[in-house]
């Protein structure tokens, strides 16, 4: 699924910027681009594509924000990406010109990729960024010197303080882009009979590009069968040992590096104190450090619960009355019908869900931007490893306990396909917001409300549901650990970026892009989603629904408004029953009987496979509550005295209302997390494995509750 | 001695990077023969390890660093 399919190349020319993480690349381009940012795909990957167009001297120019990386050598997803499209293996995609960022404080690290891109020969120009920081450490470079070494353009600049970047914008309007010689002699790398073969066959401009592709041929998913065999064939033919002569790139490109830094660059000796050592004494302290972590958690879950449910109540608020509203307007049929009860719920549905996103995106980007996540996961990593999770699991588990849509996307910094799986495989087991409204009913019809010593059991109930959640992704982490089978090994490589002031303007971006990805990407599907459920639900067998239909007593002319009211919720209810999915429901009544649920129950579980907390509206509907949807306590009464008619009993006894609640903890009942997964793993091979493996573990787990209480 | 013996505050200096699948991934985040690193802070229960290499701080897991050999300054 695309969302934004990539546009065709209307501007002039196209600009990518790349650099290591944490060298403030992003910023610039947030600086370059503002909020004209768009979020596209790349073939085959799950990288976000992130690009946007800017006019610069009367010309329109893309501007390309390639993901961070330490060398065009993949070790991630991300690096893939780098990779393919300065190879030009990604042609659609290929940039005019390269600028390459590089924090002036690790000038080795990020001139080892620039030099790199420069033996690909790609007109390029180099921006040294972060200039504050160098000078703090006393290092002072000579940019005159280094540009005729490099023979490349070079701009310094602090963009988070916004300087340099008109100079940036003007090297890009006159596009003051030089192609550089390599920097290496990478034909002493590679047989010369052997780069001629292979760029000849692929059509590359020079050995390097020859080298790259050997390398990486295997790994490379846009590559076919028989190109690779052509590739490995000749590879053998000239008993070649690529791993060897990378290693030996390596080494001379580092030496080749430190001559030129050793030219070009100052150091003066300051005795400075970096005041990261200090703060990361008490921030990964190994007791404190926790503490300050759960505090964090604690105050955004406070603040996401608090702040988001005001605009959640507009937008719910909202869409009804558009309901309402346009009913009033269209002539009644079956048209209006699809827009009032069909699309505008459908499309609340989907936006109801931003204001969480928007704000855990919004604390996640501050979290980043301040360089705490990098602890984070420092912190946490040892924790995890027993689960086969690891440290960077932490902030989409956490997320989830929100919603689990925001989680899944998050898993995305994820660089270990397995680690990244597990985490999305798990998290939807963690407890959302959306279970509160169906466990707040159920608790209320089971536990009793009274307290034992100074706990009140609805409470301790409740916050055993949120333990339950935690306990089924660890046992499920665990078990997927040992079934899923992973080549790459895992590892943790990670850069703890110096603490830095959050960026409002580049926290509100993130926010905005965020819930713009979900809306697109997301909507479609639950959009589609909702109308079919929306069909099942109103219609039926024509002869049976009307026979329902008859079969209720029509009040007379004048009768009052509290008959109108049982009149019409008798026949919303006798439409239910008679309905596809009230036939589904009563098919599917066997199979739910050992769970202890009569057919209208199972009604509620269809419907609930939208969401989790349309099982309210669905059983308020069922049980003829009428009136107000919302109103818990008129439902809980309500259900407390439903008798079923066979034995007499009490529908909702403790057994099947833990059963329900155990049932409604595990089974996948979220088609927005689905559309996610599916999202985020490119296919439905994983979404469908996930929601057998809920529903099943659903189904199980109620079952033994039901048959142990009853 | 490798880097995972390092106690938390000495500095040491990279005498060799033993060879394996991540030895090119080590070089490229800056990992070189000759450079100093400094031992900040480690996590409980034998967590990751907080280097500081040149001007940055990187967290490597223990089995990570025992792929760095080096040589204890005194």
């Amino acid at each position: 699924m695309s969302e934004v399919s990539t546009p065709i190349k209307t501007s002039s020319f196209s600009v990518a910027l790349i650099g290591n993480p944490n060298v403030g690349k992003t910023t610039i381009f947030n600086r370059l681009t503002g909020l004209r940012q768009k979020v596209g795909n790349y073939p085959g990957v799950t990288v976000d594509k992130r690009f946007g167009q800017v006019q610069i001297n009367k010309e329109s120019v893309t501007l390309i924000d390639l993901p961070g990386a330490y060398s065009i050598y993949p070790n991630s997803e991300d690096e893939i990406i780098v990779h393919r499209v300065l190879n030009g293996l990604d042609e659609e995609n290929q940039p005019d010109f390269v600028l390459a960022v590089v924090d002036m404080s690790s000038m080795e690290r990020g001139l080892f990729l620039v030099t790199q891109v420069m033996d690909l020969e790609l007109p390029m120009a180099v921006i040294l960024n972060m200039e504050d920081t160098a000078e703090e450490q006393g290092i002072v470079i000579k940019t005159h010197q280094l540009y005729k070494s490099l023979g490349i353009p070079i701009i310094q600049s602090n963009a988070r303080s916004n300087k340099g970047i008109k100079s940036i914008e003007g090297l890009i309007g006159q596009k003051l882009f030089e192609t550089p010689k390599p920097f290496l002699n990478t034909e002493g790398l590679l047989p010369a009979s052997l780069a001629d073969t292979i760029c000849k066959e692929f059509n590359l401009k020079n050995s390097y590009q020859a080298f790259q592709l050997i390398r990486f041929q295997e790994n490379e998913t846009i590559l076919r069968k028989y190109q690779k065999d052509f590739i490995n064939e000749k590879v053998a033919a000239a008993n070649f040992d690529i791993k060897e002569a990378q290693l030996k790139e390596t080494n001379l490109r580092y030496e080749g590096i430190q001559e030129i830094l050793a030219k070009c660059t100052e150091k003066n000796d300051v005795k400075t104190k970096i005041l990261a050592h200090k703060l990361d004494r008490v921030f990964l302290h190994k007791i404190g450090g926790y503490f300050i972590f759960l505090g964090i958690l604690l105050l955004i879950f406070q603040a996401i619960f608090a702040w988001s449910t005001l605009p959640m109540d507009l937008i719910d608020g909202f869409f009804a009355s558009l309901s309402s509203g346009v009913s009033n307007i269209l002539p009644a049929g079956v048209l209006t019908d699809l827009i009032v009860e069909g699309i505008i719920p459908g499309i609340g549905g989907v936006l109801i869900f931003i204001p969480q996103i928007a704000l855990l995106f919004g604390f996640l980007a501050i979290l980043e931007d301040t360089g705490y996540m990098s602890r984070v996961v420092f912190l946490m990593d040892r924790l995890m490893r027993p689960f086969g999770l690891n440290g960077k699991s932490m902030v989409p588990l956490i997320s989830s306990v929100a919603c689990a849509i925001p989680g899944i996307m998050a898993a995305r910094n994820i660089g270990n396909w397995k680690d990244r799986i597990t985490t999305i495989m798990v998290a939807p087991l963690m407890s959302c917001s959306a279970r509160l409204p169906v466990y707040v009913i159920l608790i209320g019809l089971a536990v009793p409300d009274q307290y034992v010593g100074p706990f009140n059991l609805q409470a301790v109930a409740l916050l055993g549901m949120y333990l339950l959640g935690v306990i089924a992704v660890l046992l499920t982490s665990i078990l997927l650990k040992l079934i899923l089978k992973s080549k790459e090994k895992s590892y943790l490589m990670l850069e703890m970026p110096l603490y830095r002031l959050p960026r409002w303007k580049d926290v509100i971006i993130t926010m905005y892009s965020k819930s713009k990805t979900f809306v697109v990407a997301a909507g479609k599907i639950i959009l589609a989603i909702s109308v079919i459920l929306w069909v099942l639900a109103s219609y039926g067998p024509p002869s049976k629904m009307e026979a329902a239909v008859s079969s209720i007593e029509v009040p007379e002319a004048n009768a009052s408004p509290e008959d109108m009211d049982s009149y019409n919720s008798d026949l919303s209810s006798a439409k239910l029953e008679n309905s596809y999915i009230g036939i589904a429901g009563k098919f599917i009544e066997p199979a739910i009987r050992p769970l202890g649920y009569d057919w209208k129950i199972g009604i509620a579980l269809i419907t609930s496979f939208a969401a989790r907390e349309v099982f309210v509206s669905t059983i308020a509907t069922l049980y003829s509550v009428g009136g107000d949807a919302e109103d818990e306590m008129t439902i809980k009464e309500k259900l407390n005295q439903e008798i079923d008619p066979d034995t007499g009993e009490k529908v909702f006894n403790v057994a099947t209302a833990f059963s329900l609640i155990v049932f409604y903890a595990f089974a996948m009942q979220c088609m927005s997390t689905l559309a996610v997964v599916y999202r985020e793993t490119k296919g439905w091979k994983w979404p469908v494995i996930q929601t057998v493996y809920m529903t099943t573990l659903a189904y199980v787990s109620a079952w033994a509750v039901y048959q142990l209480l009853s | 001695m490798t880097a995972d013996q390092i106690k938390k505050g000495d500095n040491a200096q990279i005498e060799v990077l033993v060879p394996s699948e991540l030895t090119l991934h080590l070089m490229e985040m800056g990992f070189l023969p000759g450079k100093k690193i400094k031992m900040l802070q480690q996590a409980p229960l034998e967590g990751p390890m907080a280097f500081k290499l040149e001007n940055s701080v990187i967290a490597l897991r223990k089995s990570e660093a025992q792929l760095i050999r080096v040589l204890l300054d005194h």
